[in-house]
């Protein structure tokens, strides 16, 4: 479903602090999958994740995404991609403060121009699947750790994607959290999902619903 | 197309809520961009009401006025020349005026003295011509009004500039030093009404003979005359046979007059220019001030919206209904207040700038007047860069990867 060939990602690239992050990686990722990212820190998960997640374009190399040529296509088909195709689970919550929890777990429909009701129906039994209903009318300040990693995860899920992508999702999490959300990733499993984690907790890599673990050194997949 | 609107609703929603998460910064931004309109608006509208003022007083003034020339400066006018003028072909009719100025020391002030029509003994056509003028028809303003009191000699009617200055009103005296020394007392015998305050608010009206007497000029002279024409496309034509009847005599035409009072308003519109353009300046160091800085809270924000599927260009629609709804907002408002401000309150704000122009300064009650040219340039000088300068840094943030916002650490 999601090919990589030959991926490199240059920062920086003519400057005296050129760093390279990716070199030639070339992965293959199967449909309906959990597939763990794994390596020491600096590694380049992040930086590889984004790239999968036409949230930014490889220096060189190709990205295939079911079958679709998409490193060439200009900003706004990738947008489009991302907004249809992806939902992302960051590292932090990344909730916009000021507004309430229904309406951050709203944004990213708002640019399909969905109707309201629907949309908020939508919003509200995602927020009741993960227990935080209740908090709908909240603001993103007053939630606990948990409570916003569980609306930021509503929010990846609000225009149902085939494909998840989660960075670190565990990192702020205890382990009663974590369990909780590897039971939330197995049900994405069961729905036929397609999800890519990056992780360096045992807890997420050892757990029995992940079908591959790639592991990653110095921007190169280890073999 | 139904998508678009409920989109731009999504856009507009979430912007409101946007300007209320900053509630305290957009608020002193509104307050600042509303009292920056707020001036713009009402010098705009009080130089251009004081300009109509003018030129509506001004139409209706003589449409040739011939004073003697000595030496380069106005003398007094032999009333011998009269005859000559008035057979000159295409003259109507002739009026002879008698108005000067007189310094009080005691305030330190100016009057300007006239004698109305038909209050000069000496004139040699008694016409009686009533103040108010109909040229035209236009509504034009009388240059003064009597307001029922009657002048006659020994008694004075006072523009209100001078009545405020002198504390003084009707049936009171006012002494005078004649041009002899000799102390001249006149009674007061009405103020002028307010209605143009602006030409008459140092005016005095006193008889023929009493000007004589106290400026010391005889009977066959008065101060210039006023020439009425038969068809005005030969007012030009005219005023060069007077001066070819009458060499030492200089015929002004009311275009001219027109000219140098429009340069006098413009004047007294240049205390309001250079506000205007402080205002100007103000507006542009702000607006440059907004479009160079995007902070760091709106900077992450718009790296999570692109992160979670926003376009560049809905961030750019976001930042433009954001710009559009604070000037807007502000423009209305401003532009409300200005024309109270000039049109209710007789520009109180400014009343402090302008008095320095005179110690016989006019209570302006102005005639509302806006056109719409007034309001389009004020709108292309407020909303237009504000909204543009609210858009270009976001195409600065358009660099903003949207992987950044998988780089934020802490909140
Ligand atoms: N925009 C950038 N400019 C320069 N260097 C960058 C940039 N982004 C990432 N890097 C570098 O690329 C390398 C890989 O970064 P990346 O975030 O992918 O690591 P990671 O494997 O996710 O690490 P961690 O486990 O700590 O999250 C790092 O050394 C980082 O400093
Ligand atoms: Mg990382």
């Amino acid at each position: 479903m999601i090919e990589l060939m030959n991926v490199r990602k240059v920062f920086n690239a003519g400057n005296p602090s050129e760093f390279s992050a990716l070199n030639s990686v070339n992965l293959h990722i199967a449909e309906n999958q959990v597939t763990v990212l794994k390596g020491p820190s600096g590694s380049g998960k992040t930086t590889l994740l984004s790239i999968v997640g036409c949230m930014s374009r490889p220096s060189a190399g190709r990205v295939n995404l079911q079958g679709r040529e998409i490193t060439s296509l200009p900003e706004r088909f990738l947008t489009d991609i991302r907004r249809k195709t992806f939902g992302f689970i960051f590292q932090q919550p990344n909730l916009i403060k000021g507004i309430s929890v229904l309406e951050n777990v709203m944004l990213p429909a708002y640019p399909l121009g969905e109707k309201r009701s629907q949309l908020k129906i939508k919003a509200m039994k995602g927020l009741s699947e993960l227990n935080i209903a209740n908090k709908a009318a909240s603001k993103v300040e007053w939630l606990s750790g948990g409570e916003a990693q569980r609306a930021s995860i509503v929010r990846a899920l609000i225009n149902d994607p085939h494909i998840i992508i989660a960075d670190e999702p565990t990192a702020h999490l205890d382990s009663k959290l974590s369990y909780r959300f590897m039971e939330i990733i197995e049900k994405f499993k069961a729905e036929g999902k397609t999800v890519i984690i990056t992780s360096h907790d045992p807890l997420v890599y050892e757990s029995s619903m992940v079908d591959r673990v790639v592991n990653l050194r110095d921007g190169q997949i280890e073999r | 197309m139904t998508h678009w609107i409920e989109k731009q609703r999504y856009i507009i929603d979430f912007t409101l809520s946007s300007l209320l998460r900053r509630k305290v910064k957009n608020f002193g931004l509104l307050a600042l961009y509303t009292l920056i309109v707020f001036i713009l608006a009402s010098t705009m509208f009080f130089t251009y009401a004081i300009k109509k003022e003018a030129a509506l007083i001004l139409n209706g003034a003589p449409e040739i006025v011939v004073q003697k020339i000595v030496a380069g400066r106005h003398d007094l006018f032999p009333l011998a020349y009269v005859e000559t003028i008035k057979n000159i072909r295409g003259v109507a009719s002739v009026e002879s005026r008698l108005w000067g100025y007189y310094y009080d020391s005691l305030v330190s002030a100016n009057y300007t003295l006239l004698t109305p029509p038909g209050n000069d003994a000496a004139k040699p056509s008694a016409k009686t011509t009533v103040v108010e003028n109909d040229s035209g028809g236009e509504a034009v303003k009388p240059l003064f009004e009597l307001n029922g009191a009657k002048l006659e000699p020994g008694t004075l009617i006072i523009g209100n500039g001078i009545a405020r200055l002198r504390a003084i009103g009707k049936d009171d005296y006012m002494p005078f030093r004649a041009f002899d020394g000799k102390v001249l007392n006149f009674r007061i015998a009405g103020v002028l009404s307010s209605q143009s305050e602006l030409v008459s608010s140092d005016l005095m009206l006193i008889t023929g003979e009493d000007f004589r007497k106290l400026f010391g000029i005889d009977n066959s002279h008065v101060t210039d005359l006023t020439v009425v024409v038969n068809n005005p496309s030969e007012v030009a034509m005219v005023a060069s046979k007077i001066k070819k009847h009458l060499p030492d005599a200089r015929p002004i035409i009311r275009d001219e007059i027109l000219r140098t009072y429009d340069s006098i308003f413009n004047w007294r519109g240049g205390m309001m220019i250079v506000i205007f353009s402080a205002a100007v300046l103000a507006f542009v160091i702000f607006a440059w001030d907004k479009a160079s800085g995007l902070s760091a809270g709106e900077r992450r924000e718009i790296g999570i919206l692109k992160a979670v599927g926003w376009e560049t260009s809905d961030v750019i629609q976001m930042k433009f209904w954001e710009g559009a709804m604070i000037s807007l907002t502000a423009f209305f408002t401003g532009v409300i207040l200005a024309y109270i401000h000039v049109f209710f309150t007789g520009s109180i704000v400014f009343e402090p700038a302008l008095k320095g122009w005179s110690s016989l300064y006019p209570n302006f009650e102005l005639t509302p007047f806006v056109n719409l040219e007034q309001l389009t340039t004020l709108f292309f000088l407020t909303v237009v860069p504000y909204t543009v300068a609210t858009i270009v840094p976001i195409w600065r943030a358009a660099t903003i990867d949207p992987d950044s916002a998988m780089r934020f650490t802490g909140e």
